[in-house]
């Protein structure tokens, strides 16, 4: 029962992220290229509005830099803090902080994926407890993960593998489950070993999934760092914002949102970019060759 | 037959049959399926197989493909056989000539790749991926993902069937050269009467498990096939529906 849960839930995942792909270029080119360049200029008109807005209402004094810093000031804070204060060490660390925990989760969220997949055995002494551990929302937790582990570099780490194990998990198990049984009745027929038939056609057939996987680990990786560098940080890009908080510094506080998104966003690039690379051949992903 | 080549010898089956089955019986639980059936296919001999869905034809090929258990009786073949598939069953991850060379094991697979696609026409698209292939070009790539194995025992599972009309007969043509070059017996299941008749040195009609009846091609002079004596043995009674 709770595979079928589990199914659902990640089928939708899946389909808003291919369609999503297809939509940002990955489909077939239209007969109108440049209507669509058009459209994405378009798409950018209200952002640069807002943002002009918002530096024009700020000029003019009608957003107190106590509510609202004015963009320009927040980039000069970010050219302040990064030639003289901390900001590239405190980037540093948060990025540190969030591969090492990224690791760590893709390794046990892949390696149990990979057993539950493959084996009804390993489906039935791991899955459930996996699906039960999953129920609680991760930050959930947060008070026990601090009184066992306390606030250091432990916590925040263990934070960032936890949030990232079970999307890579379900996702593995996921893919594995869902190759097409005849391609694996042609590896027989073609006289594959066990060992070739998962190098050959499981586990590339089991990619795409596993990429989504990834891509949205990359996110709860993120949120999983800006609550734990929130907690008791001395260092990082949530430590910055806390300290600045403490001063009424909303241009840095407003600094750090920005890096966060900005990071968010290349994570998102970088999976998308493995997704084009290692899915060529899949019509949904791939640049048309 | 053989007596004069030592045995154990490949040579042996140089001139030996593709495959013998005896008593083969295959059951589902306590349906049986096919029952106690004897087939002999020497090398280089077509043999198709006709009959209604469910007679067991296909049932009988994956059995032969080693694809499903058998509840009795014996199948012996000097190799693996080689199997195409009514759908193309190509890896969408892999170029073409990575998809030909699946499963063998030689340190020139791609020079050998070549050759197998060469010969079905599509030499130049060795690193082409398989979804940039038509219906019909695809199935030509399994065709020659089954020959480069080099089979004594070809398998062909309605291969042609989601082809169009026209393709089909290119297929054929394409199938007879093949076949002719490459000298393995064949075993071809099939719905199309006319297909059969084009294609087979013998004719198989499959009913209940069993042969019910065979037909060996014209050759030199003798009668040729009848359509529709076929298709009344498949049930259809051709002076009705023509």
């Amino acid at each position: 029962m709770s595979n079928m849960e589990l199914s659902g839930i990640d089928r939708s995942v899946i389909g808003a992220d291919r369609a999503r792909s297809s939509q940002n270029g990955g489909g077939p080119p239209t007969k109108n290229n440049l209507g669509t360049r058009g459209l994405q200029l378009l798409s950018w008109l209200a952002p640069v509005v807002l943002v002009i807005v918002w530096e024009w209402l700020a000029q003019a004094g009608w957003l107190s830099p106590q509510v609202l810093p004015a963009p320009s000031k927040v980039i000069r804070t970010a050219f302040k803090l990064a030639t003289t204060g901390t900001l590239l060490n405190d980037l540093g660390v948060s990025l540190l902080r969030a591969a090492a925990g990224f690791v760590i989760g893709t390794a046990i969220g892949g390696g149990l994926g990979i057993l539950v997949g493959f084996s009804r055995i390993a489906e039935a002494l791991i899955d459930r407890s996996v699906q039960m551990i999953r129920a609680i929302p991760f930050l959930a937790a947060l008070p026990l993960v601090i009184v066992w582990l306390g606030v250091g570099e432990t916590q925040k780490i263990f934070l960032v593998a936890l949030g990232v194990t079970f999307p890579i998990y379900i996702n593995t198990v996921l893919g594995i489950r869902q190759v097409d049984p005849k391609l694996l009745e042609l590896g027989r027929v073609q006289g594959l070993s066990s060992l070739q038939l998962i190098r050959r056609i499981i586990l590339p057939g089991a990619l795409p999934s596993i990429l989504t996987g990834v891509r949205y680990a990359l996110a709860t990786a993120w949120l999983a760092l800006v609550v734990a560098e929130t907690i008791g940080a001395q260092s990082g890009i949530g430590f910055l914002a806390m300290d600045a908080r403490e001063f009424l510094r909303t241009d840095v506080i407003v600094l750090t949102i920005v890096i966060y998104a900005l990071i968010g966003v290349a994570a998102d690039g970088i999976a998308r970019f493995l997704e084009r690379r290692l899915l060529a051949w899949h019509p949904n992903y791939g640049a048309a060759r | 037959m053989n007596a004069h080549v030592a045995p154990l010898s490949p040579a042996s089956f140089e001139t030996g049959p593709a495959v013998v089955v005896s008593n083969l019986v295959r059951s589902y639980g306590s349906r049986v399926v096919i029952e106690k059936l004897n087939l002999r296919i020497e090398r280089g001999e077509f043999v198709a197989l006709l009959g209604e869905s469910g007679c067991g034809k296909t049932t009988l090929l994956r059995a032969l493909a080693g694809l499903d258990s058998i509840q009795g009786g014996r199948i012996v073949a000097p190799r693996r056989p080689a199997v195409v598939f009514q759908e193309h069953r190509l890896l969408p991850w892999d170029s073409l000539w990575r998809n030909v060379s699946l499963g063998l094991q030689v340190p020139d697979a791609r020079e050998r790749a070549a050759e197998a696609l060469t010969e079905v026409g599509l030499g130049d698209r060795l690193d082409d991926w398989p979804r940039n292939l038509s219906g019909g070009q695809a199935q030509r790539v399994a065709l020659a993902r089954a020959l480069v194995q080099q089979p004594e025992l070809l398998l062909l599972d309605e291969p042609f069937a989601a082809l169009d009309a026209l393709t089909r007969i290119r297929m054929h043509e394409l199938v007879r050269e093949l076949v002719a070059n490459h000298q393995p017996g064949v075993l071809l299941v099939t719905h199309d009467v006319d297909e059969a008749i084009a294609l087979a040195d013998r004719i198989l009609v499959m009913r209940n498990g069993a042969i019910a009846y065979e037909h060996r091609a014209a050759r030199s002079g003798s009668t040729p096939i009848s359509r529709s004596e076929l298709l009344a043995e498949l049930g259809v009674n051709s002076h009705s529906t023509h």
